[in-house]
Parts: structure tokens; C-alpha cells; sequence
């Protein structure tokens, strides 16, 4: 079968679209499906990205467009960038990045390394979540003796963690 | 890769070429590198530079200003993985900071303030991250970071959000790439949340069957959680590809054996060489090494030509920028001389 368009390759993309219940079939040649954009594979990342932000059903974009007070970005900036301007715009536009990074990565939390400076408890509550981890496995293994000096560990955490948050 | 990747093969280094690490860092209120104006670019530089001397307790490291490097050092840099495609382009107020035997580079002023990045031959992946949290805590002790404590370490692109690392494994897979397999390999490893790519990063082509894998995804898992997934699968990966070798070798040898000594015929005799048919060439005679096929060849050397023969790896070993033709020329004599020294 011949390209529909060009009627000179052979055509090798099948669009198959229904529209309101109305189901037409093109038949193309990968140059054209290429440039009519019927082909799935030119994706690009400023609009994928767009897609992956809550739009308002009705088209239009959501109220006055919010600015980052320490870079002056917008929400449009970062669409057109896929970058932010500074590390405030993340609390600046929380609500919508929030779900972003859910899409993005599945999940909105950081479980990983934390900063030593200033952030302490948070590391040793990271540090005593990995430790229960352990723990449970040296149990499920029946290793008592391992499972009892990670226990010992925890509490010592805990422990300063309690002095340091008097 | 880095010196250390050409020179040692490290573990599973028959299959895995080489593993990095990479941290993307950077400083509390300054705007990130694309949004920040000339003084604030200025002001990340200068904490740049002034790191060098708390890095130099963990190795000895020098600080570059990107401008000063003349372009051809720039591309041979980058053909090493040194730095970013990006990083060569645009150089004003961009830095480096490099290990003396290249196994530790941070870029500054990239896409973010800091690409910590930590290469290990072999499949390394739990001591490339030890070493760059080293690196990292060592910076951390001079420097604040951009962090929250729920989305974690804060990045202009938000697909590096949260730990800001991604960890890669670099694979030879020549076998697999033979018997057909390579697609069902790959796709199945990109299920299961993991990026495939040529050899030279986002949107590059492969050569000579070299693949990276790498995480896709940064938030929501520790560090550790991430590099035992990608490690797991490289190990699935690996063992595929033993698996096909193993097959080549029993069901097809015949057929193998003409390719392999085909491929170190071209390249003992070819006049004129594009880099691509060089690597595709090279990467068929590391597997006839590894079958045991082509017993009297030096496996490092021929590691080492893979790099040696890119564009600006051989400008520069010429002391000039040459036209494509000439450098085919080039590297063609460079190849059959390495080579027949061997016999």
C-alpha cells in the first residue's frame, strides 16, 4: 500500500482514529507520519512536561500567575525552561510541584541522604528508620545477637536525639 | 572514562567497562546557574575554587576556569565523560575541579551549582557512591546547601529532585548485539525504571555496542535502595550477556570466529576509518579477547584505542584541529600501529 500523502513510499504507519464515534484509518509513510505528527516517537520535553501539570478542565490557566519572590520565575517560565530558576520556586510553587514530582518519580518524599549541618534530627530519624529495617531482617534471620546490638543502637540515637530536643 | 577506566578493569570488567556516580549539588539562595546573573555566577566559581583545598585531604584535585581551557583539551574532556556536552559549549564563568588520575570531577556552574561525578572501573557501584559522599560531605562542611527536608536536595530540573544522584553502569554487549537479543535486554531493563543510553548520554546513539544504565528516577528511595536495584539488573544484564557469548561460542563459532578475525583484519589493514566503523571494529575484537579467540592481544590496549581514537583525542595527540578525512586517515595508521606492535 502506498503513502496516502506522498502516494510514493509504501506506507508503514497505520493511524487508526476515532473521533466522536467517528473511526477514520490513514495510511502513511514514516516521512510523512513523521511531519504530520502522527508518530508517537517525536515527543518533546517542554510539552510533555506541560501535560504532566494540572491544567483547569475548562482550558484556560489557573488565577494570576504566581512569581518567585527570590528570582522573579513563573510556572510558564519553568514550562518553556523545564527548569527552575532558584532553589526557592520549590517552596513557591509547592502545590504545583508537588504532583509533579509524583508523576516524575512516584513518590513527593526524600528518603536519601540528608545534610549533616543543621539538619540532626532529621538525619538520625533517617539513621533509626534504616537501623528498624535491619533490625526486622536480623530477626526474620534469627540472628539475635545482631538483632540485639542494632536495638542498642537505636536507643542510643534515640537517646541523643530526646537530649538534643530539650 | 577516566584514566583509572582505561588503565584497570575492576569487577565484572570483562562485560562492565566502567561505573559512575553523579551528584547534582547546589548552594542555598543563590539562583540556580541558568537563571543567576555575572556576580552571582562569580560568587559559585569562587566557592568552587576555594573547595580545592578541603578535597585535597581526599585526593589531589585541581580547579580549572573553563575559559582558560583551550577547546580541543574542552572535547577531549568530554570524550572522556569528564564533562557534559554542555559544560564545552558555553564556558564563561564555568569551572572544574579534577582529580589527579580523573577518578573524581565536579563540575560548577553546569546545570546545577555542583555535578559532583565519581567513575570506577568495573561495576562499582557501592564504592563510587562511598566515594562520592566523601566528596560530598567534604564540600558540605564549606558550603549550604539547597535542601528540604521533604523533597530533599534541590535542583533546577526536578527530575534530579531528592537525592540528586544518578548512578550508571557502562556495558559492552557485543554478544547479545549478535545474536538479536539486544532489544528484549534493554527493553525489559527500561520496565523496570531504569534509562538506557548510548555511550555518550541523553539522546546519544551507540557504538560499538557500549550501553549505560542508569537510574531514572531520584525521590523516594535512599541512595542505597537505588544502587542495589541498578546493580541487580547490570547483574541480570551481565548474565544475559554471558549467556549469549556462551551461545555464539557453541551454536554459531564458525560464523563468530570469521567476524572476529574478519574485524582484526579491517583494522590491521584500513587506510581510512570513520570513528563509528572503529568502534563497532574494536568492540568485535575485545569479544574475540574475551572468547579466547584472539589470544596475543592485549585486551587494555584495545580499551584504551577505544578512546584514543575519538575526534579530539587525536587532534590533540596531532597538536591540531583536522579536518574529518584527515582525521580517518589519522586514525586509521594509529590503530594498525598499536596493533601490529602487539604480534
Amino acid at each position: 500500500m502506498l503513502c496516502e500523502k506522498c502516494q510514493k513510499e509504501e506506507a508503514s504507519v497505520h493511524v487508526t482514529k476515532i473521533v466522536n464515534g467517528h473511526k477514520t484509518e490513514t495510511h502513511l509513510c514514516q516521512h510523512c507520519a513523521k511531519e504530520l505528527g502522527e508518530f508517537g516517537l517525536s515527543i518533546d520535553l517542554p510539552n510533555l512536561f506541560a501535560s504532566l501539570f494540572d491544567y483547569s478542565p475548562f482550558g484556560g490557566k489557573l488565577a494570576a500567575p504566581k512569581q518567585c519572590p527570590t528570582c522573579g520565575s513563573t510556572m510558564e517560565d519553568f514550562r518553556q525552561l523545564n527548569q527552575f530558576g532558584c532553589s526557592d520556586c520549590y517552596v513557591t510553587f509547592r502545590d504545583e510541584v508537588e504532583p509533579l514530582l509524583r508523576r516524575l518519580h512516584g513518590s513527593s518524599h526524600h528518603e536519601g541522604k540528608v545534610p549533616a549541618q543543621g539538619y540532626a534530627a532529621l538525619s538520625a530519624e533517617r539513621q533509626v528508620k534504616m537501623l528498624r529495617e535491619r533490625l526486622q531482617q536480623m530477626i526474620s534471620l534469627e540472628n539475635y545477637e545482631e538483632a540485639a546490638k542494632i536495638r542498642d543502637q537505636i536507643r542510643a540515637l534515640e537517646r541523643q536525639a530526646h537530649r538534643e530536643g530539650e | 572514562m577516566s584514566k583509572s577506566w582505561t588503565k584497570e578493569e575492576g569487577p565484572q570488567g570483562d562485560i562492565c567497562l566502567g561505573t559512575r556516580i553523579r551528584l547534582a549539588r547546589n548552594l542555598a539562595k543563590v539562583p540556580f546557574p541558568a537563571t543567576a546573573n555575572r556576580e552571582q555566577a562569580k560568587q559559585v566559581l569562587k566557592k568552587g575554587k576555594e573547595l580545592v583545598e578541603s578535597l585535597n585531604h581526599l585526593a589531589s584535585v585541581k580547579y580549572y576556569e573553563l575559559a582558560e581551557v583551550d577547546e580541543l583539551e574542552r572535547q577531549v574532556l568530554m570524550e572522556k565523560h569528564l564533562i557534559s556536552p554542555e559544560h564545552t559549549k558555553k564556558t564563561s564563568n564555568k569551572g572544574l575541579i579534577l582529580s589527579e588520575n580523573e577518578d573524581i570531577s565536579i563540575m560548577v556552574n553546569e546545570e546545577d551549582h555542583f555535578r559532583i561525578q565519581v567513575f570506577l572501573p568495573g561495576l562499582q557501584l557501592k564504592a563510587a557512591w562511598e566515594l562520592a559522599n566523601r566528596v560530598d560531605n567534604l564540600i558540605e562542611a564549606n558550603v549550604d546547601y539547597a535542601f528540604d527536608p521533604d523533597i530533599g536536595y534541590l535542583t533546577a530540573c526536578p527530575t534530579n529532585v531528592g537525592t540528586g544522584m544518578r548512578g550508571s553502569v557502562m556495558l559492552h554487549l557485543p554478544a547479545l548485539a549478535r545474536i538479536n537479543q539486544l532489544e528484549n535486554v534493554l527493553r525489559s531493563v527500561s520496565q523496570f525504571g531504569l534509562a538506557v543510553r548510548g555511550l555518550y548520554g541523553e539522546g546519544s546513539e551507540s557504538y560499538g555496542s557500549i550501553y549505560q544504565i542508569s537510574n531514572q528516577i531520584s525521590l523516594g528511595h535512599s541512595e542505597t535502595e537505588m544502587l542495589e536495584h541498578l546493580s541487580r539488573v547490570a547483574h541480570q544484564v551481565i548474565s544475559s550477556e554471558r549467556q549469549a557469548r556462551q551461545y555464539l561460542q557453541e551454536q554459531n563459532r564458525d560464523e563468530n570466529e570469521d567476524q572476529i578475525h574478519r574485524a582484526y583484519g579491517l583494522l590491521t589493514h584500513a587506510r581510512i576509518i570513520s570513528s563509528r566503523e572503529a568502534m563497532d571494529l574494536l568492540s568485535t575484537v575485545m569479544l574475540g579477547i574475551d572468547l579466547g579467540i584472539l589470544r596475543d592481544l592485549d585486551r587494555g590496549l584495545v580499551k584504551k584505542l577505544m578512546v584514543e581514537i575519538r575526534a579530539a583525542h587525536l587532534q590533540k595527540m596531532m597538536g591540531q584541529s583536522l579536518p574529518a578525512q584527515e582525521r580517518d586517515r589519522l586514525r586509521a595508521s594509529l590503530i594498525r600501529d598499536r596493533l601490529s606492535r602487539q604480534i
